[in-house]
Formats: structure tokens, C-alpha cells, sequence
């Protein structure tokens, strides 16, 4: 439900796993193989001079030293930025809002003014939290669950409930469907919106210790 | 009354869903692969500030290392190379395994009309152990049920002297199965010991 770059996480870690393989391979070459081994005698010192060469003339008149340094040192530091992006970058996209008048998709519930509702001074908005304890309330109600959570997070630039029911031993999964799609339709009706909703019924460690409901 | 609600989500966002919810994001791996990457960067970009302001080298000397590496057969033990090299295979394996492989979770989807919904296999598969041991009269210790993605697997082990009807069995698994109407629909194959235990 979150937005965690999936397409982006499969692509680097292939690149970098590509590059370890070839990385080891290349080491084991030099091991066992002597042909390359050979061929990296040859070829590393022209490799080394190429570089010392790039060194001598990257050096400023009065300078120890290249400035292809610091170069370096700006390609790393954009590659460890890039990275930290990466990481934030997993597991985003939870919002604090519901709904809001100010979004244009609003219903012109008892408004007058028309969609958008901007004849009107103000906005109305509907937290986040509002719809998740509605529903949350609701579902702790049921004795076939033993925990509940709902979430709000952002799919596709809309607002979009996540919610996670952990039915206790037993409770078939299509009965348990069911009634959380009429809750979630009941609160479809109180809102005024129909969000995207994602029901995941889980098995979770507290439901695997307990014992099932005998008087179920 | 709910058709005229303004609607915000699509078919095709709760297919999005679903399938999302169904496989793995590899967000694990993914910190991991960063995190060690930056800590190597890390060193290297100090190396390289040390070098630029003419200081000595702190942690790993970059004209050493370049020098060891135009070397490399000779300069280290065979035994160091060929276990790091192998290292090295092993990991990059791994990470282009993880790029490519599906990742699927053990989780089934379930059509229905309002929400995208995901089931866990465990909670098919207990809801499939309750309806077995009440078809077949036998106690939970008696049953078990494996679910897989194509086949559930349901192991009874008769009370002493009570038969159990293996078909019975099936009927009421395939039932609670046809319901629930997960996608993709397994294949059911009943086992029924051959020795008995005693119940309660």
C-alpha cells in the first residue's frame, strides 16, 4: 500500500549484485585461470601508467596533488546522497487526511455552491484519523478478531484506507471479507467517499498462540 | 445508495493493490544494499578529501590499494582470493536473485466488489483445519493442514476404531475452498492415517 519504489529496488539491486558477480568472477579468473592471469600482468601497468598520467596533467602549477581529487570526492558524496534517497524513499506514502474540500474529486454534499464548494469560506476536512477509528471501533467489536488496524495512505494521489483484521483460529477468510466490505460500505456512506480500500486479513503471532474461540 | 458516491478508486488501482500486497517490495534488501554501500563510500570519499588537502592516508591507502590490485594474483594468499572471490559471487547471486525472482508471499487474493482483500495461506489453511476436524469428528491435534499455492494437503489421523470419511473430508475442504474462492484455486489432496490415536 505504501509507495516504495519496487521497479527502482529490483533495477539497483540487480546492477549491484551484477557487479559483484563480476567483481568475483574476475577474482576467481586471476586464481585459477593463468591466460588472464597474464593478461592482467600485462595490462595493469598501462592501466597504472594511463592513470599516473591523467594524474601529472590534472595537477595545477604549485599544487602536491590532482584535482581529479576532489572530483572523486564530489561523485561520492552525489552517490551517497543518492543513496540516503534511496532508503527514504522505502515504506513512504502513510497521509494524515481522509478527505478535504479543498480537493477538487469533493463531493458538493448540501453545498450550493457547487463541486469544489467554492461559493463557501473555509474548508472541511476529514482527518485521517477519523475514518480509521470509525473503523477500527467497529471491527474491535467483533469477538472472531483478535486484533485490528487501519491505516490511511496515499494510492494513485488519492487517500486509500489499509485495513488489517487478524481473525482468531478457524474464522474463515471469506466470512471475515465479507463483513469488513459491508463496514468499509457503511463508512463509504458516512464519509461520502468510495476510497480505495486494501482489507489484508492476517495471521499473526498473537493468533497463532492462542488457542481457537471454543465457543465460536 | 452507494453508486451515486463519488468514486476514487478504479479497478485497475485495486488490481494494483492486490498484486502489490501479493508479492515482495524487497524494501529489506534494498536498506541493507544502501546502507552497506554508503559505509564504503563513506571511506573512500574521506580517502579522497585526505588526498585532495595532500594529509596522510587514515583507514586505506588508495595508492596502495590501486597498487595491490594491478598485482593481484601475487600480494595475497590463493586461499584469501578464491574465499572472497567466492564471497563475492555468492552475494551478487543473491542480489540479482532477489531482482528477478516473482517474490511471491503466501497470501491469496479474494474477489470482492468494494475492497482489494489478501488473505494470509495461514488463515485459509486453519479455516480449512476447523471444517476437516468437524467433518471427520476428530480433535485440532488430529489434523493438519498445509496450504501451498497450488495444493492443500490435509493429514487426518483417526480416533482408534472411529473410520473417518476421507471423502467427507474433502467435500467440506473444497467447499470451504469454493467460498472463499481464492485465487489461484489449489488442488485438495486428503490423507488419512493408516494408525489410529487415541482421542479424548
Amino acid at each position: 500500500m505504501n509507495t516504495t519504489p519496487r521497479g527502482l529496488n529490483r533495477w539497483v539491486l540487480a546492477v549491484v549484485g551484477l557487479l559483484a558477480l563480476a567483481a568475483g568472477a574476475a577474482g576467481l579468473a586471476l586464481l585459477t585461470v593463468p591466460a588472464v592471469a597474464s593478461w592482467w600482468a600485462a595490462a595493469a601497468p598501462r592501466v597504472g601508467e594511463a592513470l599516473d598520467g591523467a594524474r601529472t596533467r590534472t595537477t595545477p602549477d604549485g599544487q602536491e596533488d590532482t584535482w581529479l581529487w576532489l572530483a572523486l570526492a564530489a561523485v561520492l558524496l552525489l552517490l551517497i546522497v543518492l543513496l540516503v534517497l534511496w532508503i527514504t524513499a522505502q515504506g513512504r506514502g502513510r497521509t494524515g487526511i481522509f478527505a478535504s474540500t479543498e480537493d477538487p474529486r469533493t463531493p458538493a454534499v448540501g453545498d450550493p455552491g457547487g463541486p469544489g464548494g467554492t461559493d463557501a469560506v473555509g474548508t472541511v476536512t476529514i482527518t485521517a484519523a477519523a475514518a480509521e477509528q470509525a473503523l477500527k471501533a467497529a471491527l474491535l467489536e467483533r469477538p472472531d478478531l483478535a486484533a485490528a488496524s487501519v491505516s490511511t495512505w496515499r494510492v494513485r494521489g488519492v487517500p486509500g484506507l489499509r485495513v488489517q483484521v487478524f481473525p482468531r483460529k478457524g474464522v474463515p477468510a471469506y466470512a471475515v471479507a465479507a463483513d469488513v466490505s459491508r463496514l468499509v460500505e457503511a463508512l463509504d456512506r458516512v464519509t461520502g467517499y468510495r476510497t480505495p480500500v486494501l482489507i489484508s486479513i492476517r495471521s499473526g503471532a498473537r493468533v497463532r498462540f492462542s488457542r481457537a474461540d471454543r465457543v465460536a | 445508495m452507494t453508486t451515486d458516491l463519488p468514486d476514487r478508486s478504479t479497478p485497475s488501482s485495486t488490481a494494483r493493490l492486490v498484486r502489490r500486497e501479493l508479492h515482495s517490495s524487497r524494501a529489506a534488501a534494498s536498506v541493507v544494499t544502501a546502507a552497506l554501500l554508503i559505509v564504503g563510500c563513506l571511506v573512500l570519499l574521506f580517502e579522497a578529501v585526505l588526498q585532495a588537502v595532500g594529509d596522510e592516508p587514515f583507514l586505506l591507502d588508495l595508492d596502495a590499494a590501486a597498487a595491490w590490485l594491478g598485482a593481484l594474483p601475487d600480494g595475497v594468499p590463493a586461499s584469501l582470493l578464491g574465499a572472497g572471490s567466492v564471497l563475492l559471487l555468492v552475494i551478487g547471486l543473491l542480489l540479482v536473485l532477489l531482482a528477478v525472482l516473482p517474490g511471491r508471499q503466501a497470501r491469496y487474493a479474494i474477489p470482492n466488489g468494494r475492497a482489494a482483500v489478501v488473505v494470509d495461506a495461514e488463515v485459509v489453511a486453519s479455516s480449512l483445519a476447523r471444517r476437516a476436524r468437524i467433518a471427520a469428528g476428530v480433535g485440532p491435534e488430529q489434523v493438519l493442514v498445509t496450504v501451498g499455492r497450488t495444493l492443500v494437503r490435509v493429514q487426518v489421523r483417526p480416533t482408534s476404531g472411529i473410520p473417518v470419511d476421507a471423502e467427507a473430508v474433502r467435500a467440506a475442504v473444497a467447499d470451504d475452498l469454493r467460498r472463499s474462492s481464492v485465487d489461484p484455486e489449489p488442488r485438495i489432496a486428503v490423507v488419512v492415517a493408516d494408525s489410529g490415536v487415541i482421542g479424548q
